[in-house]
Order: structure tokens, then C-alpha cells, then sequence
């Protein structure tokens, strides 16, 4: 029985490549991270806020990137730390993100799916009919 | 050197609207935003517009919380309690015989509703929770009432069917929310 499950498991993890599929980012979730690793020491939010922006080629709102930094925060893929404001912001701290091991992993293995599944289809793609 | 901000009002409601966690450093990008960006290049009232635009954002971020359940809540009480102030203030408007009944009946929906968002956004640590329980059963009995009564009638009233199917539904997510998240459950 459990020799079976083993079969099946590694089917399914050659065929499907299972484990790339449970760590995929969503789009935003990518331009977000992406924003954060070309800022490196410099990626406090609202620079992110204008990275995303920039990446998408659209406005987006603040609730949005905040939201979705926090998120990935939760899941280990980004960590945070403080550091002091300046006049222009009335003195309120800055929180600078970077990206953890974990987030670095998940944007290589988010690149690496998309790639395989689009691997053979000639881009763009035409209407068959 | 005095440097240009938002109205008052408008820096209380975004950071009525974030976490504790966030008020400072949120608050601060905006403002930073606001003053280098925003302001020089929009002048103050599209400035403002964009920023409180940005407040909103987080308002329904934050009531939503990425759960369904509550999103669903959130609009459908924003809805009701919007639709309450509507029929009060007509109500008074018009003063057909036993508005004052209707009105105060109207005037208890939008309380209800705004009860019901202010306990979502502010995380159901607040006064609000007893109410939007009680409350719930009450709108749920107002709403199959009102549509009911909408169905028998000879005349249907698009609105009023609208507004007691939303009561139902408001009241009806609004007890399964209050009592899971007593429970510990994920909504």
C-alpha cells in the first residue's frame, strides 16, 4: 500500500511537478517580490507601491501592495525591519522588506513553472479555427 | 518652512483604517508620497482625492481580510445601512401617514449596518459584536417580513424586495461570522 503511494506520489510530482504548482505566485504576488528584490536596501513601501506600479504598467492601489507585502511577510517570503523617517514624513519610521531564502526560492520555482508550461507553445498564440 | 498635508480628517480615517502594526510606517509612505509627488504635480484637491482614495483601499482590504464571508458581509452591510439612511431621510421627506414608524424601523437598518461594518473592520474586538448579533435575527425577520409582504401584494416593489433580500442575507452571514469566529473557525 504504501509502496503504491509512492508510485503514485512520484508520478504525479514527475508528471505534474506538484511541488513547483503548491509554491506558485499569483502575478501580483511576483511583480511585488520582484519590486523588492531590484530595490535591494532601498525596497520600503511606498518605493514598492511605485516598482509594482511600474512593472504592471498600471495605477494600483496602496491597500493592495500593503496587503499583499504583509501576506508575504506571514509566509516567510519576505522580512521586514525599521528604520527611521525623515521630515518629509513627519519622522514616522520606514519598514524596509527583503526577500528571504524562502521568497528567492518561490520566484525562481514561480519563473521555472511558467516557463514549462508555456515550453512547446508557439507565442503568441492564434485562434485554431 | 510649513509643509503641505492632507486634511485633518483624512489622516484619522487612513489610520482608522490600519492595523496598529502599520499606522506609522503606512501612514508616513503616504504622506511622503503626498507631499514629493502627489501635491506638486496634481495641486491639493486631485491630491487629496488620490489620498483618500488610498485610505479606502485599505478600508476594504482590511474588512475583507480575505475571507468570502466577511467581503460579502461587508458590502451587503454597507448596502443596508446605506439603503436605511435613504428610506429615513424619504421618509421624512415625504411624511405619509405612519412615517415615523417606517423611518424609525429604516433608521434602525442603517444602524444595524453600520454596526455590522464597524464590527468587521475593527476586528470584532469592540462593542459592536452583541449588537450585530442581536441585530442579526432582527434583520433577518425584517427582511422575510418585507419580502413576504412585497410577494402577496398586488403591486411588487423592485426595492423593497431588493432591500429585505439583502437583510436576509446580511443577517444570515453576519451570525454565521460572529458565532465562527467565536468558535475559532476560518470564515
Amino acid at each position: 500500500m504504501l509502496e503504491a503511494q509512492i508510485v503514485v506520489d512520484r508520478f504525479f510530482n514527475h508528471a505534474y511537478n506538484v511541488d513547483i504548482v503548491a509554491e506558485l505566485l499569483g502575478a501580483f504576488e511576483q511583480a511585488v517580490l520582484l519590486a523588492v528584490w531590484n530595490m535591494a536596501e532601498e525596497a520600503y513601501g511606498r518605493a514598492i507601491l511605485r516598482g509594482a506600479q511600474s512593472a504592471l504598467d498600471r495605477q494600483v492601489v496602496a491597500g493592495a501592495v500593503y496587503a499583499t507585502l504583509d501576506r508575504l511577510e506571514q509566509r516567510g517570503l519576505l522580512a521586514s525591519r525599521l528604520e527611521e523617517g525623515t521630515p518629509v514624513r513627519a519622522g514616522r519610521v520606514r519598514r524596509y522588506y527583503r526577500l528571504t531564502a524562502a521568497g528567492i526560492k518561490a520566484l525562481n520555482e514561480s519563473k521555472a513553472a511558467l516557463e514549462q508550461m508555456w515550453r512547446g507553445a508557439k507565442w503568441p498564440l492564434e485562434s485554431k479555427a | 518652512m510649513i509643509q503641505q498635508a492632507p486634511p485633518r480628517w483624512l489622516e484619522r480615517m487612513l489610520l482608522w483604517c490600519l492595523p496598529a502594526r502599520d499606522r506609522e510606517t503606512i501612514s508616513g509612505d503616504l504622506l511622503e508620497e503626498y507631499r514629493e509627488e502627489r501635491m506638486p504635480h496634481l495641486g491639493s484637491m486631485r491630491a487629496n482625492v488620490w489620498y483618500m482614495r488610498q485610505s479606502i483601499s485599505f478600508l476594504s482590504v482590511r474588512s475583507v481580510g480575505g475571507s468570502p464571508m466577511k467581503a460579502s458581509l461587508t458590502w451587503i452591510s454597507v448596502f443596508t445601512a446605506a439603503a436605511g439612511v435613504w428610506l429615513t431621510v424619504m421618509e421624512n421627506i415625504q411624511r405619509h401617514a405612519g412615517y415615523a414608524e417606517r423611518s424609525a424601523i429604516a433608521a434602525c437598518i442603517a444602524i444595524q449596518g453600520l454596526s455590522t461594518v464597524l464590527f468587521l473592520v475593527r476586528d470584532g474586538r469592540s462593542i459592536f459584536r452583541m449588537l450585530v448579533l442581536t441585530g442579526a435575527v432582527g434583520v433577518m425577520l425584517l427582511g422575510a417580513s418585507a419580502v413576504k409582504r412585497i410577494l402577496d401584494a398586488p403591486h411588487f416593489e423592485g426595492f423593497v424586495f431588493l432591500i429585505g433580500s439583502a437583510l436576509i442575507v446580511q443577517g444570515g452571514l453576519a451570525l454565521a461570522v460572529v458565532l465562527l469566529a467565536r468558535h475559532g473557525k476560518t470564515i
